[in-house]
């Protein structure tokens, strides 16, 4: 195809790349500004003067659905363009359909959903937001992700692939499955029997679209960063079928002792709890393969990816807690929750998002990079996501205790209010971490990503390498 | 690890694998989401009242008003099965009562109370206040202000506004209309028995526990001298907001109010009226009431609320004029406010708000002056004076004020 570039080698569309990364990061922009004005909202509620256009409920809507589809939808993208030609040795479909799927995903989904929630176009479900219209382009733009990236894919026959390539394949099939499930059941099936199949969703939009990309990144990074193979590939194609086994039986337990059958409950309990322990399975795979990388590795996608297996490793174990019932029944509903998604979609995910769109944006030979920047990136989100992820564990600690207690309802309110000051002051950090890691990808001198690379991990592994290939010891040479 | 490229066997197994991933969606689909559904369907069919009111178009048009502004992101809608949900917001929420939330609103976060018992809990002036601007009742509330809702003032709330008070009586209300039959009803058809669980739904100690809900009777606490400076505190925080820093009246929240909030610095209150007031709130009126505030701080603010009076001298009165006070009282306001001034007259059922009892409490002469020939807006207490409609002349006026401020029974405890 006419418009890739040549000199890495490849046939990875590098303006895609180029462009689905950069517009993650403006998305991300508007996305995080939603949050952040919530969040002051709650300590100066008439801070919007009663507009509807910044009422609280409405800024909640969008920076959620922001983040699923603005940044990380578009980071994912930006990973896809990057990895499934070096996964595959082959080009996606069509660099044509690339234009258009950009074009679709960023102004026919994102902007007009946002816009539409603010003027009052809505669906009042979790990570469901935006209103059915754009529902179905979502629909209609997974199906195109599909065609764009899966033919690769087969047209190598599945036995032969990386455990990256697994978790591409099943997060877009499993998306493209589950995504009607959440946002068309709903309106159409009533009540608590809505509210079963809105619960699935909520967790699958988490488990099916977020974590098997996020993995995939984390997967594809490691090897093709550190130069070391992965530590079991019998171990990452476990972990891949445990995770999609137990995944969508979790979605349950955000109804716990509700009026849904008690079985199903105790059932996606019990899921949750095994779903802990795969991930423990699939992290020690991940930490081992890093073993010689140190916790801190000098080529800043590896650190992002590395620090977000950790993340990860932590927000599931803590997730495997809080759906038992003892701990459930207390801080369901707190802040608590808000600061485990937080853990999930800051830590973990955006982690391993940054890491990706930063592994892939240094291997564009014609790209700016700047590796001060995003070294300060890399601690100020540290930072911000700690300072925020602790206040607001504080706080539904507080909240859980004073709604177990006879407390008027007001005192809780007036309780967190110190946790809420810290954690919109944490978003001072994480809005600094981002500008860092903008410049990271817009100053610093053209192609000074390779350089960086040659510094930190050796000149070798600037050229393409399939992980797969790594992990299975037949390491391409310079010449491929 | 040296691995090498997958055995044959191994590779088979990919394809077995991964028609069994589609298999295990499919079935945590079928047994999270479509069999649960089943029996949620089953449930409502056999335990739902016959005729439930479902909604009408102004609440269904309110319902979506509360679905665009995200209100079910601060609020859920379904009370858990645990005695701590029970005893804040009152019975657990059966199947039946979600039949007809398309979508569901159930939510998983709660900065405010859960709502799904809010019908009844107050009255729509209360609402419209607390939508225009909630600070201006809740003092602490973090509540957004839905002001577009309104003409420039919580009096002139337009339709929007108007659909979502529509709204929120509807939550909660098909359950209480089905009362104790439809709960026997449930419960026979629950075929739960056994069921711990489900047995809970039945047996909360209220089917609507919102402490602040107003109840016209209700056997109130006694109340003692309390502290005064955690009652100053609880007043500063819970209700000046309405009436005002010095209890005058003129908190941010009263202007919405009808009735008005009561001028506290006017009144003089026996411990046992306020207690009463403060445990059962005032019905049909924006006064809440404060159950969940424990028996110390309710006399905590008893005692501070009764700092506010501010005693005005009592001229002795002529008993010729205490005489026509009787007479007027006994042919104008006995059939309410009751011949011994206890508020019971023969009227009060078909009143919405009670009237006032003297004997508990006291008005000073100028405020009861002041309600005769104003009335009290929002109540059944119409005006009385000569130049409204010259129902009692200025003497008879003056006379019956007299008098009735004359009913007052002073405890020795007091
Ligand atoms: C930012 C969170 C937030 C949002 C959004 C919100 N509320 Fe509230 N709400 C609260 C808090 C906190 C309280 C408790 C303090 C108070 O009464 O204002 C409350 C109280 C209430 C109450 C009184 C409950 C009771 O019985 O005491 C009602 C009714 C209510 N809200 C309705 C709504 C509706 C309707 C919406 C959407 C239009 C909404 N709320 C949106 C936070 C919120
Ligand atoms: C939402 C506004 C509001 C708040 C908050 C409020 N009140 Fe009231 N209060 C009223 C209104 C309105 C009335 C008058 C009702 C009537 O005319 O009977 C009233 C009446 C009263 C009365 C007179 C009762 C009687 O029997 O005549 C007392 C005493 C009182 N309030 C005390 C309090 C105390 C103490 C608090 C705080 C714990 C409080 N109020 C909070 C609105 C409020
Ligand atoms: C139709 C029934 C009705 C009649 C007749 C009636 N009242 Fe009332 N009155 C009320 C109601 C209702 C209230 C308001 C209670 C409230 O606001 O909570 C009230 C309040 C009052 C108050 C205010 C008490 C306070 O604590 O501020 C006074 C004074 C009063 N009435 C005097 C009279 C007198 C004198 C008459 C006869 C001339 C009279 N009322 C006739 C129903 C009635």
């Amino acid at each position: 195809m006419s418009s890739q570039s040549k000199s890495a080698g490849s046939s990875v569309n590098q303006q895609l790349v180029y462009a689905h990364g950069l517009a993650a990061v403006v998305m991300l922009f508007v996305s995080i500004t939603f949050g952040i004005i919530a969040s002051t909202e709650l300590l100066w509620p008439d801070l919007g003067g009663g507009s509807p256009w910044l009422s609280w409920g409405r800024l909640r809507y969008d920076h959620t659905q922001g983040i699923l589809f603005g940044w990380l939808g578009n980071a994912f993208l930006a990973f896809l363009y990057h990895a499934v030609p070096v996964l595959t040795g082959r080009s996606v479909t069509s660099a044509r359909l690339g234009q258009w799927l950009f074009g679709l995903w960023n102004f026919v989904i994102v902007v007009p959903g946002w816009m539409l929630v603010l003027a009052g176009f809505s669906q009042p479900l979790e990570w469901a937001e935006f209103p059915l219209v754009i529902d179905a382009f979502v629909v209609l733009a997974l199906l195109l992700m599909a065609v764009q990236f899966l033919p690769p894919f087969f047209a190598r026959g599945i036995e032969d692939l990386y455990v990256s390539s697994w978790y591409i394949i099943g997060g877009l099939i499993f998306t493209l499955f589950a995504y009607p499930m959440g946002n068309f059941v709903p309106e159409l099936v009533p009540g608590a029997r809505g509210a079963a199949f809105s619960g699935l969703w909520i967790h699958d939009a988490v488990g099916l679209f977020v974590t098997p990309l996020a993995l995939a990144i984390i997967y594809f990074v490691i090897p093709a960063a550190s130069r070391r193979p992965i530590y079991s590939h019998f171990l990452s194609m476990l972990g891949f079928w445990l995770l999609f086994f137990l995944y969508p039986l979790n979605g349950t337990h955000h109804y716990v002792f509700s009026v849904i059958p008690m079985s199903a409950q105790i059932g996606a309990i019990t899921a949750s709890a095994l779903l802990g322990v795969d991930v423990i399975l699939v992290v020690a795979n991940l930490l081992l393969s890093l073993r010689g990388s140190g916790w801190f590795p000098r080529d800043l996608p590896l650190r992002f990816v590395s620090t977000a297996t950790v993340f990860y490793l932590l927000v599931s174990i803590q997730g495997s807690v809080q759906a038992q019932m003892s701990v459930n029944q207390a801080v369901h509903f707190s802040d608590w929750v808000i600061g485990h998604s937080h853990l999930a979609m800051l830590g973990f995910a955006t982690f391993a998002a940054a890491g990706g769109i930063g592994h892939a944006w240094q291997r564009i030979p014609w790209a700016r990079y700047n590796h001060r920047a995003m070294d300060w990136s890399y601690w100020l989100l540290f930072a911000g996501l700690a300072a925020m992820f602790i206040n607001l564990t504080i706080a539904g600690v507080v909240e859980a205790r004073l709604w177990q207690s006879n407390a008027p309802w007001l005192d809780s309110v007036r309780a967190v209010r110190p946790f809420w000051i810290g954690r919109t002051h944490s978003s001072l950090l994480i809005v600094a971490g981002f500008i860092a890691f903008f410049m990271g990808l817009t100053t610093g001198p053209k192609g000074a990503g390779l350089a960086a690379v040659e510094e930190t991990v050796g000149l070798d592994a600037i050229d393409e390498i399939s992980p797969r290939l790594s992990a299975s010891h037949e390491v391409h040479g310079a010449a491929s | 690890m040296n691995e090498q490229r997958p055995p044959r066997a191994l590779r088979m197994s990919y394809l077995v694998a991964s028609i069994a991933g589609v298999g295990f969606f499919a079935m945590s689909v079928l047994l999270l989401g479509v069999w649960p559904g089943q029996v949620l369907e089953e449930q409502t069919r056999v335990m739902s009242p016959e005729h439930p009111l479902g909604l009408s178009a102004s609440e269904r048009r309110g319902r979506e008003i509360y679905s665009r502004e995200g209100c079910a992101y601060c609020h859920t809608q379904q009370v858990r099965y645990l005695h701590s949900d029970m005893e804040r917001f009152g019975a657990p929420t059966l199947a039946w009562e979600t039949r007809f939330d398309y979508p569901h609103l159930w939510g998983t976060r709660r900065i405010g109370p859960d709502l799904a018992r809010e019908s009844g809990s107050h009255p729509a002036d209360w609402h419209f206040v607390h939508f225009y601007a909630p600070r201006s009742v809740v003092a602490d509330s973090v509540m957004p202000a839905y002001s577009a809702m309104f003409d420039g003032s919580p009096d002139r709330p337009k339709q929007d506004a108007r659909d979502l008070v529509a709204y929120l009586e509807t939550l909660g209300r098909d359950r209480e209309l089905a009362g104790s039959e439809g709960e026997a009803h449930a419960r026979a058809n629950c075929n739960c028995d056994k069921d711990e669980m489900s047995q809970m739904a039945f047996h909360a100690p209220e089917l609507n526990a919102n402490p602040h809900k107003t109840r016209r009777t209700g056997s109130p606490p006694a109340l003692v001298t309390g502290s005064e400076s955690r009652g100053k505190d609880l007043y500063a925080r819970n209700c000046a907001s309405c009436h005002g820093p010095q209890g005058r009246a003129d908190g941010p929240g009263a202007a919405g109010l009808h009735p008005p909030p009561t001028n506290l610095a006017e009144h003089y209150y026996r411990y046992d009226r306020l207690s009463i007031v403060l445990t059962n709130g005032i019905a049909g009126t924006a006064m809440p009431a404060w159950r969940d505030f424990s028996i110390a701080d309710r006399s905590a603010l008893a005692t501070f609320v009764r700092t506010l009076y501010v005693p005005q001298p009592e001229p002795t009165l002529p008993q010729n004029l205490l005489d026509l006070g009787a007479r007027v009282y006994k042919e104008n306001c006995a059939q309410c406010h009751g011949s011994t001034g206890a508020g019971d007259g023969t009227a009060v059922s078909e009143l919405r708000i009670a009237p006032s009892n003297f004997r508990t409490g006291r008005p000073t002469l100028g405020e009861t002056l002041r309600v005769l020939r104003n009335g009290i807006d929002g109540t059944q207490m119409a005006p009385w004076g000569a130049d409204t409609n010259g129902r009692l002349s200025e003497a008879e006026l003056s006379a019956v004020a007299y008098y009735v401020r004359s009913l007052l029974v002073v405890q020795s405890s007091d």
